[in-house]
């Protein structure tokens, strides 16, 4: 029987120091839906998520993935299950587009036919067939965001983690990313996305979840959030300084 | 006014950037300061705060046994250029004993006081005295020669003076054409003579012993001072040794080739520093590979590099100065891997310690411009005896093994599994494993705390 929920979250705990990043936190992604994180400066996105794609160990609770116990931190086969698209461009530019995908499909265990199967599937996907055999240093920020995006699907991963993956682009490249990420939601695939831009959250997201200060305060479609913030038929941004408070939160 | 007011502002404004770049402080202030201090105690304790010279080593055999052969050893003790072993208070070796000492290289000069040279000094002659030594230490060869006569002068109390420059006149053919030589050597000899023996502290006159050649003669004092002691030199030089390599040149080039290959392979490990300041370390990270084998990547990369950098510059070198580089391509081969694992070992585990690429830089160039000063890749310091704790820190370095290692085969034609280069070949892959184990450690640990 296929479980419910494709990630389960309880209870995460992580610690830097004495300063508590992650206070318990429980959330569960479905299959097939786009999960969005949502939270001001500081509010532990980064380190949940970290914890979720096994970057950071030493963690507190407990996560199942497909039913059973993930440990992406202990692992290699656990995060063989997720594909991240980090919020840095993490490509190479001294490389070209296929270079990159060539490298980054082979670390994740694709080979031969498959392997070029998958590069030739991400670079249709992004858009940068064109311009695949240059080097990635000649790209605009658009193109390396969206190579970026690429390097993270090319295993078709269980769930694919996007921090924050529109920074600093421009509207083409940006709705170019839209419209991916909507094809792979078609597809049935399923994402965690985390973003700063609450329409991105409005447009994409099946369901969001609000951390701050390592809390989840919120969980929900936009609609329910706005009924638990009390402002019911409020837009996600009212919504969100509602749940969250005005007061900046640089030195958080 | 208003100039100079704006001037001020802008450079009180760099000023404080400046005090707040660490890397700009550590290259502008720590790296001079590193330097000066290691090589102001070297040339102190190598030059011994004023002396002329630093003193080499010259083995001796006494098979006379006389007074005046005791005599000539304590005034070689008194030279200012030689240390004369064995030391007074120790066993006295025979001939065969320093001989060995010279073929296999752990000397270089090996003096040997013939039966006899009491008697025939009494009589006023010349005795003949017998070096066996190494004919590429040419530096060396200068001192001991001077020693020699030096010693030679103090033990006849000058009266070996007329024959010592009998001969020499005789070798002349007393041309008339050469006495005026002969004249400007003569007054040269005894200027150094007077500053050699006790109480000859005065500065030489002008023109006198300290250059090679007498002022306005052209005449040659080295070849000159080296005739006046009869010595009867015996080379004894490893038989694949390129006739014309000194040992300065194979230090030289072997020193070069070991800084620039640490300057190159600590670029290298760094690149796990610039993935880091990416972000494509965070993408390593998250995909299904072994987080060691993400450091076992960077040590390969790097060993390649450095093996590649060492093969070009060894061909180069061989091809500029004809070492005989490949005579024995398996020590060259086991050296290579040797120092190429030490330095990528080195270059991990700064990468791993700094935070920023260019506190990497900063930190590892004061590193390796201190441990090739202290390690002999810029000057030939194991030729000098040093103090205990002098020679302790020259061993702490990866550099004054990797030279030991090259010069032992360049110049000393010895294999890896020679007992004078093993050591070297086993204390590089142990200092390659101390440090990347100790990189692995903290690489793992800074993983664990932090994203």
């Amino acid at each position: 029987m296929a479980a419910d929920f494709q990630l389960e979250v309880e209870d995460l705990r992580f610690r830097y120091g004495s300063r508590e990043a992650v206070a318990g936190v429980s959330f569960a992604v479905r299959p097939g839906e786009i999960f969005g994180f949502l939270g001001p400066n500081g509010a532990g996105k980064t380190t949940a998520i970290s914890c979720v794609c096994g970057l950071l160990g030493g963690w507190q609770g407990a996560m199942r993935f497909g039913g059973e116990t993930f440990r992406p931190d202990l692992r290699a086969a656990d995060r063989r299950r997720i594909g991240l698209v980090p919020q840095d461009l993490a490509v190479y530019e001294e490389l070209s587009g296929r270079e990159n995908l060539l490298f980054f499909g082979r670390l994740v265990g694709l080979a031969g036919a498959e392997l070029t199967a998958a590069v030739e599937r991400a670079l249709e996907l992004t858009g940068l067939g064109e311009r695949a055999d240059d080097r990635v240093g000649s790209y605009s920020g658009g193109m390396k965001r969206r190579l970026n995006l690429a390097a993270g699907d090319l295993h078709r991963p269980s769930l694919l983690i996007l921090d924050e993956p529109t920074v600093g682009v421009d509207p083409q490249s940006r709705n170019h990313i839209f419209a991916a990420l909507e094809r792979l939601r078609d597809q049935g695939r399923t994402l965690l996305y985390t973003t700063h831009y609450m329409e991105e959250a409005e447009r994409l997201c099946d369901r969001i979840a609000v951390l701050d200060r390592g809390r989840l305060i919120g969980l929900g479609a936009a609609a329910e959030l706005a009924e638990q913030a009390g402002v019911p038929g409020a837009d996600l941004e009212q919504v969100f300084l509602r749940l969250t408070g005005h007061r900046l939160r640089d030195s958080a | 006014m208003k100039l100079l007011r704006d001037a001020w502002l802008i450079a009180a404004k760099d000023l404080r950037a400046w005090r707040r770049d660490r890397t700009g402080l550590l290259f502008g202030l720590l790296l001079p300061i590193a330097l000066v201090t290691a090589m102001g105690f070297l040339a102190k304790v190598l030059y011994g705060g004023g002396g002329p010279m630093g003193r080499t080593d010259l083995w001796v055999a006494d098979e006379d046994r006389s007074e005046a052969s005791a005599d000539l050893l304590a005034a070689l003790r008194a030279a200012a250029t030689v240390r004369v072993r064995p030391g007074p208070e120790a066993e006295p070796l025979s001939v065969e004993e320093v001989r060995r000492k010279v073929e296999d290289a752990s000397a270089h000069h090996a003096l040997i006081v013939p039966a006899g040279f009491g008697e025939e000094l009494a009589a006023g002659g010349l005795p003949e005295l017998r070096m066996i030594r190494d004919p590429g230490r040419r530096l060396e060869d200068t001192l001991v020669s001077l020693a020699l006569v030096q010693a030679y002068m103090a033990i006849s109390e000058g009266r070996s003076w007329p024959a010592m420059m009998g001969r020499q006149m005789e070798a002349l053919g007393l041309e008339p054409e050469q006495a005026q030589a002969v004249v400007a050597a003569s007054e040269s000899v005894r200027a150094l003579i007077e500053r050699f023996l006790p109480g000859g502290d005065e500065e030489p006159e002008a023109g006198g012993a300290e250059g090679g050649a007498a002022a306005g003669t052209g005449f040659d004092m080295s070849a000159f001072l080296t005739g006046m002691v009869p010595v009867a030199a015996e080379d004894i030089q490893p038989p694949g040794r390129p006739k014309e390599l000194g040992y300065m040149q194979a230090q030289s080039v072997s020193g070069m080739v070991v800084m620039m290959l640490m300057f190159g392979l600590v670029a290298c490990g760094s690149t796990l520093i610039v993935e880091r300041e990416k972000g494509t370390l965070t993408r390593l990270l998250a995909a299904p590979v072994s987080r060691d084998s993400i450091l076992l990547g960077k040590l390969f990369f790097s060993a390649a590099v450095g093996l590649i950098q060492l093969s070009l510059l060894f061909a180069y070198g061989e091809l500029l100065f004809d070492l005989a580089t490949f005579r024995d391509p398996v020590t060259l081969l086991v050296l290579m891997l040797s120092l190429t694992a030490a330095v990528t070992g080195f270059g991990l585990l700064v990468a791993v310690l700094a935070r920023t690429q260019k506190q990497a830089e900063g930190v590892s160039t004061i590193l390796i411009l201190v441990m090739s000063c202290l390690g002999g890749a810029w000057f030939p310091i194991q030729l000098f005896a040093v103090p205990t704790a002098v020679e302790v820190i020259m061993r702490l370095t990866l550099t004054h093994w990797a030279m030991t290692g090259f010069q032992n085969m360049f110049f000393h034609q010895k294999s890896w599994h020679d007992p004078a280069t093993l050591p070297a070949v086993v204390v590089l892959w142990g200092f390659a494993l101390a440090a990347f184990l100790a990189a692995r450690a903290i690489y793992h640990r800074r993983l664990a705390s932090a994203s």
